[in-house]
């Protein structure tokens, strides 16, 4: 089974980000109770302003991918799939910050669209604190600024957090309105998302003749 | 039935379709799938292009960069093409080290810049024997349905219409560039090589545009590219079924027919993106 998801959140994050999740058996590293997640970050050489030399393989690239991969291992039902190896690759065409919040929704999307079961949509976003005011969903001048920097995924029906990831200092009491802001950010996120699988789900039952 | 005879024999189930003279989607033998292409997409990017040739999707994005010209040719620039097919695109390939397919479409791309000229590496010197351009045509497959290779062409070909590169100036004081981002120039595309892709079937039919399961099956495959003054730029023919002359004929000639349909894509979607 292969699904594959590509979106362009020019509202959002300008991160276009396609990919396709399957399961396969991989003997040596098979765990026998659940699924393996692996997931593997790549981004092109001319989404950045300055050209990346190694779209793969480099400490950013493998710190995303292992962040994407405890992000989705929180939501996928592992335990359906014993004996079996699930792989996620994301590849980002072009960034403008927010990075992992759009390979986050990307991947989503893709894991939906392939069938494989999971708990809840998991929905990011990113946020920072400029000039004592909360923003959600930073873009790439507004992160090179350097203030304090969040990036959160939601599982927007419980409302638990997947993964929060905080850069720089802030203090403990701007926590709470920023925090809010990245949940508000992601639970419009989910909002979206939502609209567009129950839309995809109709068109395609309409195909096939239901 | 059909899936199952498909899974079973799939030979045979293309044979059935092949003898009506078309595809199992519809097509005739020489239609190609419905092309669409984007321009200008990636803002990073000096250049890009995106082209879906059916389901296959291929990006290609290219950055300029300063280098020194080669010592052996100090008054020429470079245009270096790379074709990556990411395991994201396909399920046969797998994760690691550029495989055997991308190493030879990046050749191919390669050979088909150089054979082609389209364009001068002279216009790439900034100045001789100091300065000149290097043109990185980085093209991602997003998606493998087969006839990668036209794809990739018509991305390249799209994606250089698109580069503007910013005017540079040396200072004589300090030998030093400087880059006048606000004033940027089109680069002078000088031909415009399209690339036409035919799988060879049973030894004797040729169909034009395959999608992978038809690359899968076929015995031969064969690419040509032609401009638009009917100049042969490239024929790649890697071993697979022998043909003879006249089916090499007919193989040219449809690949003039569809260069001017690529052309006229091109035109339409080059005058929609420059300002008016």
């Amino acid at each position: 089974a292969g699904g594959r998801c590509s979106g362009s959140w020019r509202a959002m994050s300008p991160a276009y980000v396609p990919f396709l999740p399957q399961i396969r058996g991989s003997r040596a590293r098979a765990l026998p109770d659940r699924a393996l997640v692996n997931c593997q970050y790549s981004s092109a050489t001319f989404s950045t302003g300055e050209r990346k030399r190694r779209p793969h393989g480099d400490r950013k690239s493998c710190e995303m991918g292992l962040q994407l991969r405890q992000t989705f291992e929180a939501a996928i039902l592992t335990q359906l799939h014993p004996r079996s190896q699930i792989d996620i690759y994301v590849q980002v065409l072009q960034a403008d910050g927010g990075t992992y919040a759009a390979c986050v929704n990307a991947a989503t999307l893709a894991v939906l669209d392939a069938g494989v079961p999971m708990r809840d949509f998991v929905c990011a976003c990113s946020a920072g604190f400029v000039d004592s005011t909360a923003l959600a969903d930073l873009s790439h001048v507004e992160e090179a600024a350097g203030g304090p920097q969040l990036a959160l995924a939601l599982l927007p029906a419980s409302g638990q957090i997947a993964l929060l990831e905080m850069d720089a200092r802030l203090h403990e009491d701007h926590l709470e309105s920023v925090l809010e802001a990245a949940a508000r950010a992601a639970r419009d996120v989910h909002t979206l998302l939502d609209r567009v699988v129950r839309q995809h789900v109709r068109e395609a039952s309409v195909l096939l003749g239901d | 039935m059909a899936a199952g005879f498909k899974t079973v024999e799939p030979l045979e189930y293309y044979r059935r379709f092949l003898k009506e003279n078309c595809h199992p989607d519809g097509r005739e033998l020489g239609e190609f799938r419905t092309t669409t292409v984007n321009i200008g997409s990636i803002s990073t990017a000096d250049g890009s292009a995106l082209v879906k040739l059916g389901n296959t999707t291929v990006i290609c994005g290219i950055k300029a960069e300063f280098a020194a010209p080669p010592t052996d040719a100090p008054d020429k620039g470079y245009v270096v093409p790379n074709v990556d097919l990411p395991p994201l695109c396909s399920l046969r390939f797998r994760s690691g080290p550029p495989r055997e397919e991308a190493q030879v479409a990046s050749q191919f791309i390669a050979d088909v810049i150089e054979n082609s000229q389209i364009i001068q590496k002279e216009d790439l010197c900034i100045s001789p024997g100091k300065l000149s351009w290097v043109l990185y045509c980085d093209i991602i497959c997003l998606d493998y349905d087969g006839n990668i290779l036209d794809a990739c062409t018509f991305a390249l070909l799209a994606a250089l219409e698109n580069v503007q590169l910013p005017e540079v100036t040396i200072n004589e004081e300090t030998g030093l560039a400087e880059v006048n981002l606000k004033k940027k120039s089109y680069l002078n595309i000088r031909t415009h090589p399209v690339a036409t892709s035919f799988a060879v079937f049973d030894d004797t039919l040729l169909i034009v545009d395959p999608t992978g399961e038809e690359e899968h099956l076929a015995t031969g495959t064969l690419t040509v590219v032609m401009d638009e003054e009917g100049k042969l730029c490239c024929l790649h023919k890697p071993g697979g079924s022998g043909l003879t002359g006249a089916k090499l004929q007919d193989c040219m000639s449809r690949a003039v027919t569809r260069h001017k349909e690529v052309k006229k894509m091109m035109d339409e979607v080059i005058k929609s993106m420059k300002p008016k």
